[in-house]
């Protein structure tokens, strides 16, 4: 295939966005295959470092997922994790990652037709932007540069 | 017993590192009983003839982050030439300030080989894409860190490598920082297991001398803004420090002064990437849970790439530091 | 044509060399500097309150005279107690500047970690007696404490901040100031007092390779402190006068493709290279400063400069030997300005800084390091990120001289068979005053 395929790491909560991902597999919601999924306990134990890990491990978008305020398993977990997007989104910003790559979104359980939209919304969206490339020093991250070219 | 021989050498900083080694005053004279200098082309004038023709040797302290062509063959030629390398200080073993340079636009250029008469007799070695730190160029065996390094941690390195601890001064106080298994290693005599850092572990505010107590951010303020209560946690007044993400041995000298850490020892060894820690810690401490109060607290912080990759953007900004890792 | 390579050199901080082409028996010789720092990169971007820190890199002063910048660029004037700690910390980084320099001219012939037993015998070439060296280094150990106190750490220091200093030195430091002030000032006269009997004699300059002189230059400096820069031609008398705050619209800064550093001229004058012209080029430093023939306001060192005036004439002077001299100079008048400044009263009031008012999105400072005349410049957008920096630095001021000297200890005493090894010496003893 030519077309650009993206790869995009989504980190899914077990409580909510989790059973909402399994709940449009089985209900065969039209998605796209371009998520890797990783099953956390809460969206607030997503550090950010694992975010930057996953774009400097290949992923050209990432995507964390938690229940709605206020239903959150673990009381606040996922108002932790939003107090770190913020940051986190400007410091990858100022880091050549694009705002668009980084994504926090409530998915409660029993929105599967919610997940699959929020997936391929950002699929192609960041199908749009092109691969990612960690910056190089004397050009800012070009779209559609060749990653891994050192 | 032999004198071992001793190589300095500074790529692109300053001369700080240099004359930190220097500013270790009275002891330093004491080194005379160990050491032959053979390559120190700072202190005596030596040429790099000298060191082709020479020995191999033994300890090479070595300063400054790779900006060009010739501060790389430096660092292959004294890395072949020496049984130990020691990146000293924070450009040597993160990048340091120079590394900076990696967030800038614009690229510098190498001008072309210039002509005198009829022949290109000018040449200026050649710019690198990015600066970079000496363990990114080559193998490493220790880390002295420190913009510049603090004179115990210094001393202590040169004892346990040099001296291989057989000089009578005192080492208490570096080793009372240092993790155990190397201040053990460091008060035997026996050299440290390579790739060690001579730092603590843990981070600054473990030798930090101000008050913690319940850490709120309610509002960011730049350290202009406000005059720090020199008591209290700069952290929890409102004032960027990076402590919490820095390894410690300095003693926290510039929280002492009412300056923010700013990272110059390095991330500590949990920290994965000092940016995200710092994003985390911060952001744990925000006192709201409504998004668009938070937007607001966040919108006030700058620069969050420069201020926290200060020193170590080449090598321990995990974005940013390239195919060749650490 | 031949192509000799004198790398890397003594006493020098940037990553540089001097290249030498010969040909057909003619000599031309290149100071170029190789390494590249990029500054306006580093400092691009980042928040302007954070640049006295990362500006230290080039020397400590810098610290001071950024701090500077910020009090124009924020509308903060600084009280009276934090000044005087800058001024005092400005004095101590002095002290170790020349006191170290003057330490390296002493050990040029000698290995400092040459074994004790080998040291003093006759075929040494030793200037300097044991104990002198010891002496040396402790007072450099001193003046280095008194630096951490005022500064925060010597080398890097952080404690100047916009609109005063981030604290005041704590109970117990200052008596440790007065008497390390003390110490100094007394250990200044004795070291000047040495020099001036064993070193700066005729018969010694010769053999240390120190008689050399340099094209005469205008020179530059401020009006000690006050305000003003003054520039002087080579006859010593003043060609132009202005605030510190034009000192940009004044100098010009031009990139030659053979070496990495730019070169500071007189803007009026304009560009005409090294070669003939020399109308634009001028120095910085402790000869520059001296060359002026002003009367020093303190008693000791005012005898010193007056000691090198009976010994070598009146100012201005374009010799090795001068330089070397003004350091000592500078050196007794930095004990005594230490000796001035560091006591309790002068350093310590109800307020550390004064809070910025404004941002006025421009600071302009101008100073003097210990090294010369150093200037900063900076624009910052409205949330205080800068957008462009100016820095005049030493290296580019004194390129022009370095370039100069380097042309004249090479071409003036080479021949076919020429020891490289004396050449580099040479050269590099004659930088080192600057």
């Amino acid at each position: 295939m030519s077309e650009f395929e993206p790869k995009i790491v989504a980190f899914l909560c077990n409580w909510c966005s989790y059973v909402a991902a399994d709940a449009a597999g089985v209900a065969r919601l039209v998605q796209r295959p371009n998520v890797r999924i990783i099953r956390v306990f809460c969206s607030g134990m997503v550090d950010p470092s694992y975010v930057i890990k996953a774009f400097a491990s290949g992923a050209d978008g990432v995507l964390v997922a938690g229940c709605h305020p206020g239903d959150c398993h673990y009381l606040s977990g996922n108002i932790k994790a939003l107090r770190r997007s913020f940051l986190l989104r400007k410091l990858l910003s100022e880091l050549g990652v694009d705002e668009k790559r980084f994504r926090l979104a409530w998915i409660a359980a029993s929105e599967p037709t919610l997940y699959a939209k929020t997936m391929n919304e950002m699929t192609e969206e960041i199908r749009a932007l092109g691969p990612y490339a960690p910056p190089k020093p004397g050009a800012p991250a070009k779209a559609g540069a060749m990653r891994g070219a050192a | 017993m032999r004198r071992k021989k001793l190589a300095v050498f500074t790529a692109t900083g300053c001369s700080a590192c240099e004359n930190a080694i220097l500013d270790v005053h009275y002891q330093v004279s004491s080194l005379t009983g160990w050491v032959d200098i053979a390559f120190w082309p700072y202190l005596m004038g030596c040429q790099w003839g000298d060191l082709e023709k020479g020995g191999p040797i033994d300890v090479c302290f070595f300063s400054g982050a790779i900006s060009t062509e010739s501060d790389r063959e430096a660092a292959v030629k004294l890395r072949e030439k020496s049984e130990i390398l020691v990146a000293c200080g924070a450009c040597a073993s993160f990048g340091g300030l120079p590394g900076l340079s990696n967030l800038a636009r614009e690229a510098q250029s190498t001008p072309p080989a210039q002509a005198v008469g009829e022949e290109l007799a000018l040449v200026l070695p050649k710019i690198e894409p990015r600066v970079s730190g000496l363990a990114q160029v080559v193998t490493v065996d220790y880390v002295v860190p420190g913009c510049p390094p603090i004179q115990s941690l210094l001393w202590t390195a040169l004892q346990a490598l040099v001296c291989e601890g057989e000089s009578p001064t005192r080492l208490s106080f570096a080793t009372s920082r240092l993790p155990e298994a190397l201040a053990a290693a460091v008060a035997a005599g026996i050299p440290p297991a390579p790739g060690s850092t001579f730092a603590g572990e843990r981070a600054v505010c473990a030798s930090c001398s101000r008050e913690k107590q319940e850490k709120k951010f309610q509002q960011y303020y730049r350290p202009f803004e406000i005059s720090a209560d020199p008591g209290r946690c700069l952290l929890e007044q409102g004032l960027l420090c990076q402590g919490l993400a820095t390894r410690e041995g300095c003693g926290g000298i510039c929280a002492a002064v009412g300056a923010g850490c700013r990272g110059c020892f390095g991330k500590a060894e949990a920290v994965l990437d000092p940016g995200a820690k710092m994003v985390s810690a911060i952001s744990s401490t925000f006192d709201s849970s409504d998004a668009a109060a938070i937007q607001a607290i966040s919108e006030k912080f700058v620069d969050l790439a420069g201020t926290f990759y200060r020193y170590t953007l080449p090598t321990q900004c995990v974005l940013m530091s390239g195919p060749e890792k650490e | 044509m031949e192509n000799v390579t004198l790398a890397p050199l003594r006493w020098v901080e940037e990553p540089s060399q001097v290249t030498i082409l010969g040909d057909e028996g003619r000599w031309q010789a290149y100071f170029q500097t190789t390494g590249v720092r990029n500054l306006s990169g580093m400092c691009r971007g980042r928040p302007v309150e954070e640049l006295p820190r990362i500006l230290s890199i080039l020397s400590p002063a810098h610290h001071l005279v950024s701090a500077m910048a910020l009090d124009g660029l924020f509308d903060a004037e600084p009280p009276a107690p934090a000044a005087n700690v800058r001024e005092a910390l400005l004095q101590a980084l002095f002290f170790k500047n020349h006191l170290r320099k003057l330490y390296f001219l002493l050990a040029s012939f000698s290995n400092p970690f040459q074994p004790f037993s080998l040291r003093g015998l006759p075929t040494t070439k030793e200037l300097v007696p044991q104990h002198m060296s010891a002496r040396i280094m402790g007072h450099l150990a001193l003046s280095q404490e008194a630096a951490s106190i005022l500064g925060g750490r010597s080398d890097h220091p952080m404690s100047a901040v916009p609109g005063g200093v981030s604290r005041f030195p704590k109970e117990p430091h200052y008596p440790r100031l007065a008497e390390i002030a003390a110490e100094c000032s007394r250990f200044a006269v004795e070291l000047a007092n040495f020099l001036g009997e064993t070193v700066f004699q005729d018969s010694i300059i010769e053999e240390m390779g120190l008689g050399g002189s340099f094209t005469p230059m205008s020179f530059v400096a401020t009006n000690r402190g006050r305000g003003e820069i003054v520039v002087r031609d080579p006859m010593g008398k003043e060609t132009d006068r202005f605030p510190t705050k034009e000192i940009f619209r004044n100098i010009g800064f031009e990139k030659e493709a053979w070496t990495y550093q730019p070169f500071a001229y007189l803007a009026d004058h304009g560009w005409r290279g090294l070669e003939k012209d020399v109308g634009g080029l001028f120095f910085v430093g402790p000869l520059a400063r001296l060359n002026g023939g002003e009367n020093l306001e303190r008693p000791q060192a005012e005898e010193e400069r007056q000691r090198l005036v009976n010994a070598l004439g009146p100012f201005p002077h374009f010799t090795i030997r001068a330089a070397c001299w003004a350091l000592a100079v500078e050196l007794v008048l930095a004990g005594e300005n230490m000796v001035d400044l560091c006591f309790q009263e002068k350093l310590t009031g109800p307020a550390m800084r004064t809070m910025p008012t404004g941002m006025n999105q421009e600071g302009f400072a101008a100073g003097e390091s210990p090294q010369g005349l150093i200037a900063h410049h900076y624009v910052t957008d409205e949330r205080g990120l800068v957008t462009n920096v100016e820095i005049l630095d030493t290296a580019a001021a004194n390129n022009a001289l370095r370039c100069l000297i380097a042309g004249s200890v090479a071409e003036g005493t080479l021949s076919p068979d020429q020891a490289w090894g004396e050449i580099k010496a040479r050269i590099e003893l004659s930088f080192l005053p600057f």
